[in-house]
């Protein structure tokens, strides 16, 4: 029972918290919560014409006594479904307030537009606990009035562009890390005494050092009047300073150098375990240099650029620092932007339905990264 | 040919791997007050705003404390989480195993939302103790992988001789159990340390201004006003780590020089 | 004999629905050294372990001294082990290891320090008492094995296969230490082997298990001799197993007729009317008139081994092997001969 302590730890801090934000991805109680009767006088409302006079008596219930600032964010949210809400709830509350709990009110004649079908509608979509307006939105897709699942009108979203993006920087980051990591892995063990150990050393030191500061260096290296600027302009490469960062280049080139280490160490204990003695037996079967490599040397070396694919692609999808340091404004990734929505809006839903989605991802790499290791343990831990 | 080519590579990325995390060092040392090349002199004078400037030297003091008290508590938890997961008998065991594994790669930012919000009801909104809790969570993979891992170096006939001895299950433990576990438990405690001083996404969702660490405060500064203080604040970092790394790998050399009973 | 200090009484032990030790009762006298020979998997280790008291019999109970110990805890049964891999503690010294069970038993420190050097200079290791295990050989870490072990004077010394893991000419000296550590100090031991020529060379007494049940108990000459059934016969040296049918039976003796008919004559009796016959190879000899039994054979080949010939012989549809010495005149291959036996030298085997 020793591990009862973590358990609960975890089950607390990190199962609830994932919980947590999965339920703010599809749980919408902004409204149901200030008009908890009216959510249960609608609840078996057919959608055609208009509800029985016990809904707006509900409403009229719900509105009287209501607290402004809980009413204030369930307004704002029937109103961006149809405008004039605004309006229609202030003067339907002012009305409310005026009759005593309990008392018959007739809203048609407080104000004619609950006499249309739409208001009531709006109502009755709002006021159900679960929705996915949000994972909808995160993928610029919305119901129209109908209900049907139609696309938001061009430029009123960026959420698939930016998982398209996101997706995009960790599959270039990935293959850049193949082909230097894999050539790196296999040079690695073919060499052995101090050199083995100096191009070992240099993939373990980059791991070791803070990804902070690799990002830092990163930011300094990469700047107008950096190191890398210089060096180009003073070799004559070029007259003017390249433009490096703030930009999709300077991404790739911190990411790659902060996640290259996850995948030189897989393909690295992968090859080394390849007995020395098979591409010499390849040549003794008569195979040329080349062919032993493409026909021996690189299928065994596989599972392990699958399993630092998998890892570099899995980490990178989740990044959030360094495109925030080294990139701009058009190198976001779905991080930032959960970070944004939750940070600076306040935008719980939109946070929670994008988080889902990376949430899934990595999950799924996770488990098909499990699989193909079997110990479940990352590589590099 | 081939072998200039090897050479040429390997150097190549060797370089790109090593030289931006060096080439940042003598920055800090700047008298300037750009963060860049060329130095103009030597200084100390970044080291002495990291000091005496409050933001930075409260970021300081804050990511000591918070780094210190997390890996306190993911070292007592991971390390009983890791003995209790030790001879499998636990239902469910690899479903659990997997549990203490999963903050290693949950997006940190999917964590932090869920995280701020858990804190807020939980009453630990910003609060030291709820930074030191949420560091604690992504330190404890670190700390369940790594005495697992010595656990697993044990030779279970080892504790059955000291049974047979003449040694009850406590001291079984005490004496031969938690030793040879020893250079894991530490080994995961300089890994979870090394962590919390690094970590800057759950600290943005879930500390105030009064818990920002060196980390956060080094993630604005870049984003707000770059200076070379904080190339300041990463030479401390990277001789932080540095030397926790210098202090595993001697522990795992000291366990290397000794292969124990196993032949 | 003198009196039986371990009884297994009715035995058995299953993990899950496998059983793997089956009934099994077993008596260990005092001060013999008994050894449990079978091959790999045939149930030894698990029937020390619940001697031990690391594994529970799930049937049956063990009664040291008359006294059941099912509910003693490892740590209170005083039974030393020596394990295979030897199982020192790698973070303690030598002495510090052989300390150990002293101070598990609250010897007062003086008394330990100096029982620790002793039982040191008993096996000459004391000069390496403060080096850690892993800077010893593989045959001194055995030693300090058994020294920790032996230091707390334990009425009983288990050994799993405690000289498996050396080289050949390693093991054959440690036979010969324990061999002579047993006698000198007058202790009772356990042990564990699948190597049958280990279990000759250092036994009192070896009990022969086959998937968890004891196929044969008896002194090595006994097993040897007079192996009681086919496993024993094949798995204790070589033999010439060979299928027979009895044809007539006497007084104190059978006949038998062999595969592809010869007839021949040994001493038993026996309702059974199939039967085996076992013939040692060194028993068989070539152009001996004076023997009871005679076979014609055909020489197959010849295979010289250092101190001996071995002769692959072919009659009918039989194979044989005999074994002689180097000064015979080596047989042609292809020669027909005559191989001759004893009676009392085969051994008729029911099951
Ligand atoms: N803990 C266990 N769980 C399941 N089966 C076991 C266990 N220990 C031993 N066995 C099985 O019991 C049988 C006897 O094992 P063991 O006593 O170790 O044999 P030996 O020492 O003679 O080689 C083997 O088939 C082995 O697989
Ligand atoms: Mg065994």
């Amino acid at each position: 029972m020793l591990i009862a302590p973590l358990v609960v730890f975890l089950a607390v801090f990190m199962l609830w918290p994932l919980w947590i934000m999965i339920s703010l991805a599809i749980r919408d109680d902004e409204v149901s919560e200030v008009l908890p009767r009216t959510a249960a006088a609608l609840a078996d409302w057919n959608g055609e014409g208009i509800p029985g006079s016990a809904a707006g008596q509900a409403l009229a219930d719900d509105l009287r006594g209501a607290e402004r600032t809980r009413l204030g964010p369930a307004v704002r949210r029937l109103n961006s479904d149809i405008s004039g809400f605004r309006t229609l709830m202030a003067r339907t509350q002012r009305a409310a307030d005026d009759v005593t709990d309990g008392a018959p009110i007739d809203l048609v004649a407080v104000d004619e537009r609950w006499g249309e079908t739409r208001y009531w509608r709006a109502i009755a979509n709002a006021v159900q606990p679960y929705t996915d307006r949000y994972l909808l939105a995160a993928v610029d897709l919305e119901r129209d009035p109908d209900g049907a699942i139609a696309s938001m009108p061009e430029g009123a979203s960026a959420n698939a562009a930016i998982i398209v993006r996101t997706f995009t920087i960790a599959g270039t980051v990935t293959a850049i890390c193949v082909m230097i990591g894999l050539p790196y892995a296999m040079l690695i063990a073919a060499t052995g005494g101090w050199v083995r150990n100096a191009l070992l050393l240099s993939v373990l030191l980059p791991l070791w050092t803070s990804l902070l500061v690799r990002t830092t260096a990163w930011v300094i290296l990469l700047q107008n009047e950096g190191l890398v600027n210089a060096a180009i302009t003073g070799l004559g490469l070029s007259d003017t300073p390249l433009s490096l960062i703030f930009n999709r280049t300077g991404v790739v080139i911190a990411m790659t150098h902060v996640l290259l280490p996850f995948m030189v160490l897989p393909i690295f204990s992968v090859v080394n375990a390849i007995p020395r003695n098979l591409m010499p037996a390849a040549a003794s079967l008569g195979a040329p240099p080349l062919r032993a490599f493409y026909r021996v040397l690189l299928p065994l070396s596989m599972p392990g650029v699958l399993a630092g694919s998998l890892l570099v692609f899995m980490v990178a999808i989740g990044y959030y620092i360094t495109p925030a340091l080294v990139g701009g404004a058009d190198d976001q990734m779905v991080a930032s932007v959960i970070a944004f929505f939750a940070l600076e809006t306040a935008n719980w839903g939109m946070a929670g339905a994008l988080g889902l989605i990376l949430l899934a991802a990595t999950t799924i790499l996770f488990i098909v990264y499990g699989r193909l290791s079997r110990s479940g343990a990352p590589i590099g831990a | 040919m081939l072998r200039v080519i090897q050479v040429i590579f390997g150097t190549a990325v060797a370089a790109f791997l090593v030289v931006p995390i060096v080439a940042i060092l003598p920055l800090a040392f700047t008298s300037s007050i750009f963060l860049n090349y060329p130095i103009p002199s030597a200084s100390m004078r970044w080291f002495d705003e990291l000091a005496e400037e409050p933001v930075w030297r409260m970021s300081i003091i804050n990511s000591l404390v918070i780094g210190g008290a997390a890996t306190l508590v993911s070292v007592v938890l991971g390390t009983a989480g890791a003995l209790g997961l030790r001879h499998g008998r636990i239902p469910l065991g690899e479903a659990v195993r997997t549990m203490f594994l999963v903050p290693m790669v949950v997006p940190p930012v999917v964590l932090g939302v869920g995280l701020q919000i858990t804190l807020v009801r939980l009453g630990l909104a910003n609060s030291h103790l709820g930074v030191v809790v949420s560091h604690a969570v992504l330190c404890i993979p670190f700390v369940v992988v790594s005495v697992s891992t010595a656990l697993a170096g044990i030779d279970t006939q080892v504790e059955l001789a000291a049974a047979s001895l003449g040694a009850g299950p406590l001291r079984t433990f005490r004496r031969v159990t938690f030793p040879l576990a020893f250079p894991g438990i530490v080994t995961g405690g300089v890994f979870a340390f090394a962590t919390s001083l690094d970590e800057v996404v759950l600290t943005l969702f879930v500390a105030g201004p009064n818990q920002r660490t060196l980390a956060r405060q080094m993630f604005s500064s870049i984003r707000e006003n770059i200076s070379p203080a904080i190339a300041a604040a990463a030479f401390l970092l990277i001789v932080g780590t540095l030397l926790l790394a210098g202090l595993v790998a001697l522990l795992r050399w000291r366990e290397r020089a000794r292969p124990g009973a196993s032949e | 004999m003198s009196a039986s200090l371990i009884r297994f009484e009715n035995v058995s032990k299953a993990f899950g629905s496998t059983v793997v030790i089956d009934d099994l009762n077993l008596d260990v006298r005092k001060g013999e050294f008994l050894t449990l020979l079978g091959p790999s998997g045939s149930g030894k280790t698990t029937t020390l372990l619940m001697l031990a008291g690391f594994e529970a019999p799930s049937g049956g109970t063990i009664l040291v001294d008359g006294k059941r110990i099912d509910d003693l805890p490892a740590h209170r049964r005083g039974m030393g082990v020596v394990f295979q891999n030897y199982a020192l503690f790698p973070h303690l010294t030598v002495a510090q290891n052989v300390a150990f069970p002293l101070q598990m038993r609250g010897v007062p420190r003086g008394e330990i320090a100096r029982r620790v050097d002793a039982a040191l200079d008993r096996v000459q290791l004391r000069h390496l008492s403060s080096r850690k295990p892993s800077q010893l050989s593989g045959g001194q870490q055995q030693r300090v094995a058994l020294t920790r072990c032996l230091v707390f004077e334990p009425k009983v010394i288990l050994m799993d296969e405690p000289l498996s893991a050396l080289d050949k000419q390693l093991r054959e000296r440690l036979q010969l230490e324990i061999r002579e550590l047993y006698r000198r100090e007058g202790l009772t031991v356990v042990f564990v082997t699948h190597d049958q020529s280990e279990a000759l060379t250092m036994s009192d007494r070896i009990a022969v298990f086959n998937r968890g049940a004891i196929a044969q108990i008896g002194t090595p000459a006994d097993i040897y001799d007079r192996p009681a059934n086919r496993f024993v016969s094949e798995f204790i040296g070589e033999t010439n197993l060979l299928e027979a049918e009895v044809t007539g039976r006497g007084d104190d003796h059978l006949d038998l007729a062999l595969e592809g008919g010869p007839g021949i004559r040994v001493p038993g009796r026996c309702e059974d009317r199939a039967v085996a016959v076992s013939i040692r190879p060194e028993r068989l000899v070539l152009d001996a008139p004076e023997l009871d039994n005679h076979l014609d054979a055909t020489v197959d080949d010849v295979v010289y081994q250092g101190n001996h010939l071995r002769i692959h012989l072919s009659c009918g549809p039989l194979r044989l092997v005999a074994q002689s010495e180097r000064r015979i005149e080596p047989p042609v291959v292809g020669r027909k001969v005559r191989v001759s036996f004893a009676a009392e030298d085969c051994t008729v085997l029911t099951e």
